[in-house]
């Protein structure tokens, strides 16, 4: 992987790699019978949620890009587990501050940002920028995925 | 390595990103949002608007995430040949 700072890059993987990677999350459910038991239909669609999650994190570069990193991590979690990823390399990242240069409401909505963005609270602004507009990429590209399976998948 | 050179060579007080850097960036972001791809280069959108309109669409992305693990959790429960279907659509995307 080239360093991460210099050329922005936010390429994402074709859409059958997503696809792919959600399929294999939803045979796994299926394999654990999460979509016959008479499990409560809110939990079934909190883990096919977690999974689209999932999978779209690994489907973006697993643990190569902040967001899907800290959205892996995230889920590790909740699952107890304890993960030990590889370490990345340490880079001086230049310190969050509020730069006086910037207007106040940008930095605001930059904010509201890094809120929405998984692990964007660690994030300078460009960094923050760059892995929004990978998430936003792969969000869609999920999203796609999602929707062709439903309508795969509805009665005709 | 050229880069990690001109970089050392910004000795910016506040921050080393420069502010082209970041207008580019904006403008990246600016073409993956469907409310703003469409504006003209000549009418220019602020920074902030660009943000604000970023986060109202991971919202809607994240919404739609929610609405169609809904369908797809009903429609993995109910369909017999899910499997079959699953497969069939695999196949046509």
């Amino acid at each position: 992987m080239a360093s991460a700072d210099k050329p922005i890059n936010t390429d994402v993987p074709e859409k059958d790699v997503f696809a792919l990677h959600f399929l294999q999350s939803l045979s796994n459910l299926r394999r654990q019978n999460t979509f016959n038991s008479p499990e409560k239909t809110n939990d079934r669609v909190k883990k096919i949620k977690k999974a689209a999650y999932v999978s779209m994190a690994r489907a973006a570069g697993g643990t190569n890009r902040l967001w899907s990193r800290a959205l892996l991590r995230r889920a590790a979690k909740e699952n107890n587990k304890i993960v030990r990823f590889p370490r990345r390399k340490k880079r001086v990242t230049c310190l969050r501050r509020r730069s006086n240069r910037r207007d106040p409401v940008e930095e605001e909505e930059a904010e509201r940002l890094r809120n929405l963005v998984p692990g964007g609270g660690g994030m300078g602004t460009s960094k923050l920028m760059e892995e929004t507009a990978h998430y936003i990429k792969c969000l869609s590209m999920q999203v796609k995925v999602m929707q062709c399976l439903v309508d795969g998948l509805a009665p005709k | 390595m050229s880069g990690r050179r001109s970089r050392s060579r910004q000795v910016s007080g506040t921050s080393r990103i420069s502010e082209e850097q970041i207008n580019d960036l904006i403008i990246k972001l600016q073409q993956l949002l469907p409310e703003l791809r469409d504006s003209r280069r000549s009418d220019k959108v602020s920074a902030a608007r660009v943000l604000q309109e970023t986060c109202n669409y991971i919202r809607n992305l994240h919404r739609e995430v929610d609405d169609l693990s809904e369908r797809l959790s009903e429609l993995l429960a109910n369909t017999d040949t899910a499997q079959a279907a699953l497969i069939r659509s695999l196949l046509t995307l």
